[in-house]
């Protein structure tokens, strides 16, 4: 069965351990300063053409029919109408009689025509003709002994136990112990622009316009399934709307574009609609987890047994990290990935860690309200020793100064009154860190420079920092450097994601950019008398290191290359970049005990990131992960009929995210960390939110909510069980 | 049907079907892909076009044939003669995108928002925006930008847009 694509994790040191020959400066004019974006004037004036943007002379539009049925078996495929249909060019079955559909949208034909609109004319004129089969449509359902064997190899997998420690001892040990079940749900990526590609054919080599996070993986994956050499596949991607994990590869849809633009022989544009979106491209899977927890009488941690499961969809594991951070000397964990039919999770965002967090953060506060300490103290007892990766002891006491924690009341609000205040804290890990990243830098003898590294900018600002790298290495003002990414012609550079990116880019970006320099300062030390050694480059000049008027312009020297320009290839170097991060984060929420809505007012983020290279962009990504975080805990969830596994709201109208009045007053402390390099940042701050907001709300109300997403309607539900007199 | 619909200034006339809808005539007949469609079903807002200088409308629900006769604003319009206009500047100054695929149809309701409420509140730009959707920035920034395009508009000297 297949596992969720994503980028692994990088296995590199916690600090960087120094590279003498290319070090960061240790005084920089641009790194770790507020830089404007240099895509920023393309993006509000509509230059920037993002794939969906891509018009090609004679394209026609791709639409793919998908099965409405989550479980079915093909019986028959008829194209005769749809070949015959106004406009159409092209039409092909993607799956043969007989092939078994495991989920809502699964990929059964397509046709290209010459207007959207025939397409969509067309793929209507499919024929398909499917024996239907009852399918899985929830995890209770395929868990249960009587449930129907669709999946080959059974509908749950049981992986190995993980178990340290002595159980029994430390539930002897315990003075409480907690049993709960906690769970999260299903969230879609929700990138503003869906998947899809624009592909066109010149003889047997493709070029191809994706939505993807790695341009050279994505031409590696149109290789492979079309059976054509990598060389004969050119893949581009110069602006795109957003991934958050869910766009690696060509996808489905991306080999049957190229396919529909090979049979018509001309361009084909296949960008999905929503819903196909939200039924076939990814998700983050379900967590639940059965847990029984001890806690001593002086507040320490002493036992944890759990049993875990979530589902993937069709195939698909349901991983996540349990317990998190917090230190359980004797602990027991029994993992299940339950499979469903429904689509197929991929890489979201921190792949596992808002799960665990959420789980292990709210375990915290119920134990922490057993012993009667405060949640941060209580976490500051448990937590694991500080290391330069691991450092909430020093985070948490500067998030509850920032956030005035000492405000805090005991669980429940006693004030008077429907609107009731909360606090709540947790914590995050996650790795990032970088490996090999190449790049090509040319000096040209005008003085322009070029600087070209085969990343792809999914949002977060990569081409920016590709300008401030080149700039800050040569010298030279921001916008004097062209950065030309988004192209797998130019040199390899991994897939964006796992928070690698910019610690993959930007040591690659300082090597080349200063071999590119030596080669310069190797020209023009001769005519200036000075050794090469000793230049630098500063101001937009080229100068001794000791007299900035023995030198000359940087147009100056690079006149001196004469007709050949300098060009250099360098790739990535160990010792400017680590791995690791650590951050808490405190959230005040107020809820409306009559309605059940929650309102996130204020959130403090502590979270380091290594060297931080762009200031600007670092803390913008922080508040954007915050919100992404407010999403999951309050809103987001996709739902399936449990009748039929058909998802009721794959749209934006019922699937919600949180528009511009739902953000809360949000607070970003940076901690920079120069000494560790860069290690990024994408993830980390989307991870504990939605446990600081449900803490949070148990704090305000006095019941705890377990469950993700924290809609009114669970609001309302634990206050009328606790008016009942339920369990808390 | 023929349809003549005068985009940022200039008049397109074309024969269209009746169901076609005007961000695809924007996007498909005017060859202007600044406006975007993100959700199909009028939810997100990267669709927002201005329609005759006053009101933000979502052209993803909108057909062309309604808009026969009169004017569209799209970003494509907005820089007067290479200069970028107030609300452009704002939001590139500010940071107020990330990806950027939201950025036109956020500005478009700007132009709308700041016409009716030249001096909008922080609450009101949220509320204002409340139609547009973005899932990378969290908003502040561009409730920043709005802000700052706001004040630069106030000015006597401001563009005249």
């Amino acid at each position: 069965m297949a596992e969720a694509r994503q980028v692994p994790e990088v296995a590199a040191p916690a600090v960087a351990q120094g590279n003498a020959a290319y070090a960061w400066p240790t005084h920089p004019t641009y790194m770790g300063t507020d830089v404007q974006r240099i895509d920023g004037p393309d993006k509000v004036t509509g230059r920037a053409k993002y794939s969906y943007d891509i018009q090609r002379p004679n394209m026609l539009y791709g639409r793919i029919v998908r099965s409405p049925h989550p479980r079915a078996r093909v019986v028959a495929i008829d194209l005769t109408m749809a070949r015959q249909a106004p406009g159409v060019k092209a039409a092909l079955a993607v799956v043969e009689p007989n092939a078994i559909l495991m989920f809502q949208g699964e990929e059964v034909a397509a046709v290209a025509a010459a207007t959207e609109e025939q397409a969509r004319d067309a793929a209507r004129l499919v024929k398909v003709q499917y024996e239907v089969l009852p399918p899985l449509t929830s995890v209770e359902q395929a868990m249960s002994p009587d449930a129907p064997k669709v999946f080959p190899d059974g509908n749950v997998r049981e992986g190995a136990a993980e178990e340290t420690g002595d159980l029994a001892a430390g539930f002897k040990a315990a003075a409480h112990v907690v049993e709960q079940t906690y769970n999260t749900q299903v969230q879609t990526h929700v990138s503003l622009e869906t998947h899809g590609c624009v592909c066109e054919w010149d003889g047997d080599k493709l070029t191809a316009w994706v939505s993807t996070q790695a341009v050279h993986g994505t031409r590696e994956g149109f290789a492979q399934a079309l059976k054509i050499p990598q060389a004969n596949v050119r893949v581009i991607t110069q602006y795109m709307g957003g991934g958050f994990g869910s766009k690696f590869a060509p996808d489905a849809q991306g080999i049957i574009c190229a396919n529909l633009a090979k049979q018509a022989g001309a361009p084909v544009h296949l960008m999905l609609d929503r819903k196909e979106e939200h039924l076939a491209t990814g998700n983050r899977p379900s967590a639940y987890a059965k847990i029984r927890a001890g806690v001593s009488a002086d507040g320490m941690l002493t036992a944890f047994d759990a049993q875990t499961w979530g589902t993937g969809g069709a195939g698909v594991g349901a991983g996540f990290p349990l317990p998190y951070i917090y230190q359980f000397p004797n602990r027991r964990r029994q993992h299940k990935d339950v499979y469903i039919n429904a689509g197929g999770a991929r890489a979201m965002r921190a792949p596992g860690h808002p799960q665990g967090c959420f789980i292990t953060e709210v375990l915290m506060d119920e134990l922490a309200d057993l012993v009667k300490l405060d949640p941060v103290d209580f976490r500051m007892k448990n937590l694991p020793p500080d290391a330069p990766d691991a450092r909430w002891r020093a985070y948490f006491p500067i998030a509850a100064k920032l956030f005035g924690w000492d405000k805090r009341h005991p669980t429940g609000d006693a004030t008077p009154g429907p609107i009731k205040h909360g606090f709540g804290c947790s914590a995050n890990r996650w790795g990032g860190g970088g490996r090999g990243s190449h790049a090509h830098c040319e000096i040209l003898p005008d003085g322009g420079v070029i600087m070209r590294c085969g990343t792809q900018d999914i949002g977060t600002g990569t081409r920016t920092l590709v300008s401030i790298v080149t700039a800050e290495t040569l010298g030279l003002p921001i916008d004097a450097v062209n950065t030309e990414i988004g192209d797998s012609l130019y040199p390899f550079s991994g897939g964006s994601g796992g928070s690698t990116t910019a610690a993959s880019v930007t040591p690659a970006i300082r090597v080349t950019a200063v071999k590119a320099l030596d080669a310069l300062k190797a020209k023009v030390a001769p005519k200036l008398g000075v050794p090469p050694a000793d230049l630098v480059a500063s101001d937009g000049r080229l100068h001794a290191r000791n007299d900035r008027a023995k030198g000359m312009t940087w147009k100056e020297a690079c006149r001196t290359l004469g007709a050949e320009p300098i060009a250099v290839d360098g790739e990535w170097q160990p010792g400017l970049s680590a791995s690791g991060t650590s951050g808490v984060q405190m959230a005040e929420v107020e809820v409306d005990t009559e309605t059940g809505v929650s309102k996130v007012t204020r959130l403090v983020c502590v979270q380091d990131c290594g060297l931080i290279v762009d200031k600007l962009t670092a803390e913008s990504q922080v508040i954007g992960g915050v919100l992404f975080g407010v999403n999951y805990a309050l809103f987001e969830d996709r739902i399936l009929d449990r009748n039929t596994g058909q998802m009721v709201n794959p749209n934006m109208e019922w699937y919600l995210i949180g528009g511009p009045s739902d953000v809360p007053e949000i607070t970003a402390h940076l901690v920079d960390q120069p000494e560790r390099g860069v290690i990024g940042l994408g993830e980390p701050p989307a991870v504990a939110t939605a446990a600081a907001i449900a803490n949070a709300i148990a704090n305000a109300t006095g019941v705890r909510l377990r469950s993700l997403p924290m809609t009114p309607d669970k609001v309302l539900a634990a206050l009328e069980q606790q008016r009942a007199g339920g369990t808390r | 049907m023929k349809v003549t619909i005068t985009v940022n200034g200039t008049p397109y006339t074309r024969d269209v079907e009746p169901r076609t809808l005007l961000a695809y005539f924007l996007r498909e007949h005017c060859g202007l892909t600044g406006t975007h469609v993100g959700c199909d079903t009028s939810s997100c807002g990267c669709c927002v076009a201005v329609l005759d200088g006053q009101t933000a409308v979502k052209t993803c629900t909108m057909f062309a044939v309604q808009a026969d006769g009169h004017e569209i604003l799209t970003v494509e319009g907005l820089a007067a003669g290479g200069a970028l206009h107030p609300i452009q500047q704002a939001f590139s100054d500010q940071h107020g995108l990330h990806c950027g695929y939201c950025t036109p149809g956020m500005m478009l309701t700007t132009v709308a928002l700041l016409k009716h409420t030249p001096a909008p509140t922080e609450a009101q730009i949220r509320e204002g925006l409340a139609g547009n959707l973005c899932r990378c920035t969290g908003y502040n920034n561009i409730v920043k930008a709005v802000q700052q395009a706001a004040d630069v508009l106030r000015q006597p000297a401001a563009a005249t847009k």
